[in-house]
This record gives structure tokens, sequence and C-alpha cells, in this order.
């Protein structure tokens, strides 16, 4: 592509350069600041949210040490321990280690992989909102002294409306589904951004190891939050309305929620190691000054960990009575999971090896990760063997081995990045002397809280129990641990006061201090919000290491898309294999679309909560409005890129192709919905085969000669879509505007024929699982052809405004893709709700 | 079989998923199909481990690792016949295979000796 030649030019030039991205990609100030969608500021945001929550988390973790430091304890009641207890785990793992990762991710991606933006960036923005409003929903439980108390995992029946009758269990279910829209965005953008806007050249395999980490990340999030997203709906319905999912005599079972918990659950913890692990693979070259031995192993492991991790989630349930034999396949399952995790640690030993380390301070905290992780891993194989998993269930041995995989896999890697990119957020240094002592204190903290608590959990202390009798040989082991989780949180405290004195008194950082091999470092400290003037060519894994003199090229404009006197905010779009250059892909700027939608849908949290259903139903109705409203803002839009033109011997802007990243989100959109319609095909043959009290009718409720029509009907819309892309592909949009309409007609009768469905099953789904989980379905069904149909509808006036057509072919194939997704999964329930019970029988 | 590893474009990096996709298939079909079978057609206690349901789910296993042992051999073929992008692709996802095969044999083990619904 364009390689400018800027020496031929004068320096007025560059400085109209530097003030045209400045100006197109600023950042209002003000109540103005609440509608940036930049992913530098919203990766810090996310961060420093998420830092809040951890000091939320800290100060429940500390009530907790208070409480059963001595024996008969009397400090918080047996109420508000388990309060204390479930918030404790909920804030850190749903509040603090997945969005402050989130945020590391969404800061960091663009700027390692030589991008300006991620590619949906108002997504970003929902994310962000849609995470704080639910955190927030669901800490102010703790202040009406109504905090969910069944435990983080929520088990039922304990979570269920008969032994959880106030709003904990609501406040924990609503909340959570809330902040899980958060992560489910970003899983997505991040998947397609990494896939498709790396800068020119940079082929999958000279890709950053952490790009590489938080792809498997992001898709993890993709597939695995669903499950719980179905399981937070399936218990919200039963505990609002009475449709028995998980209760026994209504034909559920409350082993369903344990497995659509762990399903999302396992998976969880390395969808939080997978990122910390990037950042060791980062830091580890960097320190030791050489590159990572074994590039291609440490890929090789990512991927690994990505798919196991999807089959141990079992392990969590050796005690629940599953067969042995099932027991063993998990188990089995378990231990492989050793050896991407034993490949990643010999690939760092070796590099340190190999290398000359310097122990500066990030490399004081993954020196901390190495020794704690590995313990961890140790006892997670030792919990792997189902006798010892038998022995020490619900013991303090499995709290304490959580930690050791958990902040040693986790929150030892954070800080080292903390520590290592804090130059790159601030521009200045953090001081050696006192990140020393925090290191400290944290690491002789946690091992005198943690490391100790195994014993006590070897002596068979149960976990979640308030307090004990003294004489039980716990109470010197319980006081030690206190006393270290007090010091732990002075070194944390230490650690905040670093950060905090730094932006003050911390030396000016100079250009790449660490010198570092990845192109974050070549931007300015702290970077501008278009991160860089131009965007270069990347053939090699380390960059500034190879040519140092990069940073400066690219700051003169040397390189590619150095232009935005177009007024739009550009970066390259490429094949995803490659690197080579295919389209402009032009990002949205700042909107108010995501903050209005995020309030409608807390809206919609809080009247549920409250069970103002008329005002959830309204606020549901205006969050579509918003949304669509903010999806019509695209494409060939006068507030998006109206004009086509592009410098010369560039590509064309993604909206005047058909294979812009649209296609590639709602691609991976759909695989997280995907995953969500498998979870709830398991959760239908599960109860059907496994529940001990389930009733199928001796005839299908469901007209089956209704479901074909409305089949029928899909695929007619589905076809009208197609028709209309082949017709863009081969130039020709005739009959465009027709065609759309047809679809949504379609699918408008569709939609009428599955309500009729429902109507006329006359389900009672407040008296059998059966009928409850049919509603879901058709409620499923329901939704997915609205949507089409709405989408379709909206298509045919973008055509009549001239948004769509042989200039602008892009979103018809976006949502053609949608319609596809919605013929294979309509067909599908028709076969397991409607044909299956029919041929089979209950 | 040189067409057929032709056909499979063994340097395309969408084989770094396939074989644990294949693996992560297998997983599902034992796990649910012994569920499965254990609720329809449980074997008589006495039987021990080799009855109906464990042979089914070993002959099971054993087409899926002798699938990926074959997979894992043509991503080897390919990878020595390229060098940058493609043989790193198919040299990983070759171990990738190869991975998956001992995990199929690893986790099937237990079959072996373990009766299927206790």
């Amino acid at each position: 592509m364009t390689t400018i030649d800027r020496d031929a030019s004068g320096p007025e030039d560059l400085q109209k350069l530097h003030n045209d991205l400045a100006e197109v990609w600023a950042n209002p100030a003000g109540l103005k600041a609440l509608t940036i969608v930049n992913h530098t500021t919203l990766g810090l945001r996310f961060m420093v949210t998420g830092m809040a929550f951890f000091l939320i988390g800290g100060i429940l973790a500390m009530l907790i040490r208070t409480q059963i430091a001595t024996p008969d304890q009397g400090f918080l009641t047996p109420e508000i321990y388990s309060q204390v207890t479930t918030m404790h785990g909920t804030v850190m793992m749903f509040l603090f280690a997945i969005p402050i990762l989130e945020g590391l991710a969404i800061y960091m991606i663009p700027k390692m992989i030589g991008a300006r933006d991620l590619v949906c960036p108002r997504l970003t923005a929902l994310g962000y909102w849609c995470y704080l409003f639910g955190g927030i929903i669901l800490s102010f439980s703790m202040v009406l002294e109504m905090a969910p108390d069944s435990g983080w995992f929520m088990y039922t029946p304990l979570s269920s409306s008969e032994y959880s009758p106030g709003l904990g269990s609501d406040f924990w279910l609503l909340g959570i589904t809330f902040v899980e829209i958060s992560a489910l965005s970003a899983g997505v953008e991040l998947v397609v951004s990494i896939l498709r806007t790396r800068t020119q050249g940079m082929a999958l395999n000279k890709m950053p190891l952490f790009a590489w980490y938080i792809l498997a990340m992001a898709l993890m999030i993709v597939v695995g939050f669903p499950p719980l997203i179905l399981g937070s709906i399936l218990l919200e319905l039963e505990r609002a309305v009475g449709m028995p999912f998980f209760d026994i005599a209504g034909g559920g079972d409350p082993v369903l929620w344990q497995h659509l918990f762990w399903l999302f659950g396992h998976p969880e913890v390395y969808i939080i190691f997978l990122p910390a692990a990037g950042i060791v693979s980062t830091l580890i070259p960097v320190f030791a000054g050489r590159p990572i031995v074994g590039y291609g192993w440490v890929v090789f492991a990512i991927t690994v960990m990505g798919f196991i991790s999807f089959g141990l989630w079992v392990h969590h349930m050796f005690t629940v009575g599953i067969p042995q034999l099932a027991q063993a396949f998990f188990s089995a399952a378990s231990m492989l999971v050793a050896i991407p995790t034993g490949i990643q640690i010999f690939a760092w030993l070796a590099t340190l090896w190999l290398g000359k380390p310097k122990m500066k301070l990030p490399m004081l905290w993954i020196v901390g990760f190495l020794v704690i992780f590995v313990c961890g891993g140790l006892t997670g194989v030792m919990l792997a063997l189902v006798p010892f998993n038998w022995q020490v269930h619900d013991t303090h041995f499995v709290v304490a081995h959580m930690h050791y995989v958990l902040v040693g896999g986790m929150l030892f890697p954070l800080m080292a990045g903390l520590y290592y990119w804090l130059p790159l957020f601030s521009g200045r240094m953090p001081s050696e002397t006192i990140g020393k002592w925090g290191f400290w204190l944290v690491f002789i903290g946690f091992n005198a809280t943690f490391l100790i608590m195994h014993w006590t959990g070897l002596l068979g202390m149960p976990r979640r129990v308030y307090t004990y009798d003294t004489g039980l040989g716990w109470d010197i082991f319980n006081l030690l641990s206190s006393i270290g989780g007090f010091v732990m949180s002075a070194g944390f405290a230490m650690v905040l006061i670093d950060i905090a004195l730094h932006f003050r008194y911390g030396k000016p950082a100079k250009t790449n201090p660490w010198n570092a091999d990845t192109l974050e470092w070549a931007n300015k400290l702290p970077p501008t919000p278009y991160n860089f003037v131009s965007l270069p060519t990347i053939e090699t894994r380390h960059p500034l290491w190879e040519h140092p003199e990069l940073p400066q090229e690219m700051e003169e404009g040397k390189h590619g898309l150095a232009s935005a006197d177009h007024g739009r905010r550009e970066m390259w779009g490429t094949d995803p294999l490659t690197g080579k250059v295919r389209e402009i892909i032009h990002v949205p700027s700042n909107s108010w679309w995501p903050l209005f939608a995020a309030m409608a849908l807390a809206i919609v949290c809080i009247s549920l909560l409250l069970r103002w259903y008329p005002l959830a139903g309204l606020g549901a109705a205006v969050a579509v409005v918003f949304l669509l409203r903010w999806s019509w803002e695209n494409g060939v839009h006068p507030k998006a890129a109206p004009n086509a033109n592009v410098t010369p011997g560039d590509p064309p802007l993604h909206s005047r192709t058909m294979d812009g990243p649209g296609v590639w989100a709602m691609t991976t959109a759909m695989i997280a919905n995907g995953s969500f319609f498998l979870s709830y095909l398991f959760g239908w043959f599960y109860l059907w085969t496994i529940s001990p009290e389930w009733r199928m009718p001796e005839t299908s409720p469901l007209s089956l000669i209704a479901l074909v029509i409305a089949g029928g009907a899909l695929m007619g819309g589905a076809a009208l879509m197609e028709k209309s892309v082949r017709g863009l592909r081969k130039q020709q949009e005739r009959g465009l505007a027709f065609n759309f309409y047809g679809a949504a007609l379609l699918g408008g009768i569709q939609f009428a024929l599955i309500l009729w469905v429902m109507v006329r099953a006359n389900l009672a789904v407040t008296e059998t699982s059966h009928d409850a989980i049919l509603m879901v379905g058709l409620y499923y069904a329901l939704l997915h052809s609205a949507l089409g149909a709405v989408l379709s509808l909206l298509q045919g006036l973008r055509v009549g405004y001239r948004y769509v057509g042989l200039h602008a072919p892009f979103e018809p194939v976006v949502v053609a893709y949608f319609w596809r997704y919605n013929v294979v999964v309509f067909w599908i329930l028709v076969v397991a709700l409607a044909v299956l019970p029919r041929v089979i029988g209950g | 079989m040189k067409a057929i590893v032709q056909r499979l474009n063994l340097t395309h990096p969408g084989h770094f998923v396939g074989g644990l996709t294949l693996w992560s298939i297998w997983f599902v079909a034992i796990y649910g199909g012994l569920s499965v079978a254990c609720a329809v057609v449980p074997p008589e206690p006495d039987q021990g481990a080799f009855n109906h349901i464990n042979i089914t789910l070993l002959l099971l296993s054993l087409v899926t690792a002798v699938l990926l042992a074959g997979l894992a051999w043509g991503c080897f073929q390919e990878a020595k016949q390229h060098k940058g992008r493609q043989h790193f692709n198919a040299f990983v996802s070759a171990w990738l295979y190869v991975f998956s095969a001992l995990g199929v044999v690893f986790v099937a083990g237990p079959m072996v000796g373990l009766p299927p619904c206790l």
C-alpha cells in the first residue's frame, strides 16, 4: 500500500497531519466525555473500575479473615458472613478478574497489533457501561443488607426461592447477567479485531504472543459465558414466575444448575489465566533480552488449554453421584491440562535460562507468579484424583488451591503487567523501592494466608462456616492465616501508594523504557487517541528490536494511512492469515447511544428485580429502539462514512466491500448465540433423560404443522436475503428493496405462527419443567424471528435512503448470516421439541 | 492418500482447532452416550467392564484416535514440504492432532477397567 515520502514534504505537512488526526480522534471533555468510544480511554476505565471492585472484594476478604481468626467469634452474624463470602467470590471473579483483564486487552491489543482502535468501538462503550451499571446494582445489595448468600456459584436449591426468599439471589442473577453482556461484547470485538485489524504484513505466525492469548480468551468468553446466562435466566424465571427447572417435584433437577454453572465456571478459570499467562510470555523475553523459546509450542499450549478447559467442568461435581466411569473421564481430562501448562512453564524457564534476566520490579512479580502458580497447579492435579477430591471436598484445602491458582495465576502477572505498562499509561516510571516493599509484603502475606489454609483444610475445616469450636486443631492455623491476610493487604496498600505517587513523583519515562520488542512501545508515552500517526508493515515478531527506528518513522508519517483530512477514523483491514491488506476499516466516532442503551438495560434490570414488569417491558423496548438507531448510523450514513474517497493505490473502505468486519462480528456473535442454544438443548435433553420426576405428555402440545409452515416462511425469507446478496455480488440491485421487505414479511409470518403455537399449546409452565422449558424454546424462536424481520425491514428502508445498494453492499451480507443461523437453529428446535417427543415418547 | 491430504489443506490454521474440535465432539459423545445408555439400556452389574456400552464407546474411541493420528501424520508430511508460515501452521497442527489422539487414548483408558453405570 502507500508508503509516503515525508522527507519530500515539509514540517507544515506533518504538523497538519498530526492536527487532522487529533481532530478526528479527539476525546471530548466535560459531560461529553461520557460519549467517548476510544479503546485507550475505555480500557483505562475498565481497569480503574476493576481496581475499585478489587478494593471492595479485598475489604470483604478481610472481614472474612477477621471473623474466623479465632474460634467462637461474633464479629459477623451468620447471615452477614454468608453474604460477605458470597459477595467476596462474586466481586473478585465477575467484577474484578474478568473485567480488568478485558480492560487490559481492550487497551493493549490495538497498540500491539498496529491498529488505531478496536473494530467496534461503540460496542466497547456499551460493554463498559453494562459492566459499571451491573456492578453497581450488584454491589448495592450489600448496602441494603440484601446481598446474595448462597455462595458465589449459587447452587440450587439453596439459591431457589424456598431457601433464599429475599432478593439476594435475584440481585446476583440479574446483576451478573447484565455484567456478562459486557464480557460478551468484549469477547466478540477482541476476536474480530485480532483477526481482521492487524497491521499490514503481520501474519498469524508473526503475531505477538499476547494477542494469541487474548484471541483464545475472547473465543472462550464467546463460548463459555452463554451457559451461565441461560442458567441465570432459568433460575430467575423459576424464582420470579415459578417455572420449575431446578425443582425435583416439578420435573426439574437442581444438578442441571451445577452443569450449566460449571460449563461456564471451569473455562472461566482459564479465561482469567490465559491473559495473565500472556503477560508473562510478553514480559519474560523483554527482561531476559531474547525471544521466547518455543513460540510455536506456546501457541500449541494456548490452543490446547482453550479446548481442554471445556472438558473439565464435572470435576467440580465429583461428589454429586455421577457414575465412576464418567468421573474417570473427567479426572483424566483434568490431568491432561497439566501438559499445556507444563509446556508454557518450561518455555518461560528456558527463556530465562538462555537469556540474561534483569530483576526489575515487573520481574519480581513474574517470579512470584512462577512459584505460586506451580504450587497451585500441583494441588490441582491432586484434586483431579477422584478419591482425594472426595476427601477434601468443600474444605479449606479447595479454597487454598483456588487462591493459589487464581491469585498466583492471575493477580501476580497482572501486577507485573501493571508495573511494566505503567510508563505507557502515565508516561512515568514507578518507584522500585516502594514497589519492592509492596511485592514482598504481598508474597509473604499471601503464602502465610493460603499455604497454611491447605493444612486447615486437611485437618477437616469446611469452607463457608462462620465460626468453629476451639480444640479442633484449627485455631492457630486460622490465626496465622488471618495475620497473613492483613500483611497481604498492607502490601497492596503499598502498591496503591506507589502507583498514586508515581503520577506526581515518578521519573519521566524515556522512549521504550524496558527495551521491549512489541509495537505498543512505538506509541507516545502516554499515547494519543489514534495511537499511531502512520501504520507500519510488520513482518517480524520483534519489530522494535529489529527496527529501533520504527517509532520515529511512524511518528513522522512515513508509513500507511497517514492522512485524516477525510474526517474518518481509519485503520487497515487485513487478511486474518497472511496480514495482507484487504480494505480500509472506518470505525464510528463518539456517541451517546451506547450509554443510553446501557441505561435502558439498567432500568430493565432494576424493574425485573422489583418485579415491575410493565416498566421492564418498556425499558426493553426503549433499549431496542436505541440499539436500532445506533445501527442506523452506519456505512454510508452521513454520520459514518458518506465519502468513499481514498488515497490512490489504497484499497476501498470496508463498507463498500462485502467482507468487512461486521460479517466477522456477526459470525462470532452467532457462535455465542449457538453456545446459548446448545446449552438450552443440553438442558432439554438432560431433564428428559435424567430428571426423576420428568413428565412428558402423551401427545406433544406443539402443533407440528404450524411449526413446519413457520419453518417454510423462515426459509422463504432466508432465500430472499440470499438472493439479494447474490445479486449484489453480480452487481445487480434490481428488486433489492422488494426482497428485503419480502423477507421481513415472511419473518413476520413466522413470528405470528410461533406465537399461535405458543398460545394454542396452553402450556402449564409453573407445573411441569417440560412445559416450562418448551416455553423458553418457543420464546427463543420468537425473538429470533422478530429480530430477523426487523433487520430485513431496516435494510429495505436503507435501500430507500441509498445507504444500501451496489455502492454499499456490505450490510445485507451481515443480515443474511443471521437468517442462515435462524434457519439452522429453528429446524433443530422443531426436531428436538416437536418431532423427537412424538417419535420416542416420554 | 496424497490427494486426500491436498484436499484437506493441512497448512491452513483452521487445523489448529480441528483436532481438538474432534476431541471435544468425541468427549461429549462418550459422556453423553454413557449417560443416555445407562438411563435407557443399562447392562447387568455382574457383567463388569466388558459389556455393550463400554465396547461401543471403546470402538468409537479407537476410530477417533486413528482418525486423529492420520491427520497428525498428514500434517507432518505437509510441514516437511513447506517453509515459513505454512510450515508453522502444519507443524503446530500436527502436534495438536497428536495431543488430541493421545488425549482420546488417555481419557478412554478407564473404559477397560471400570463398569459404566455404577
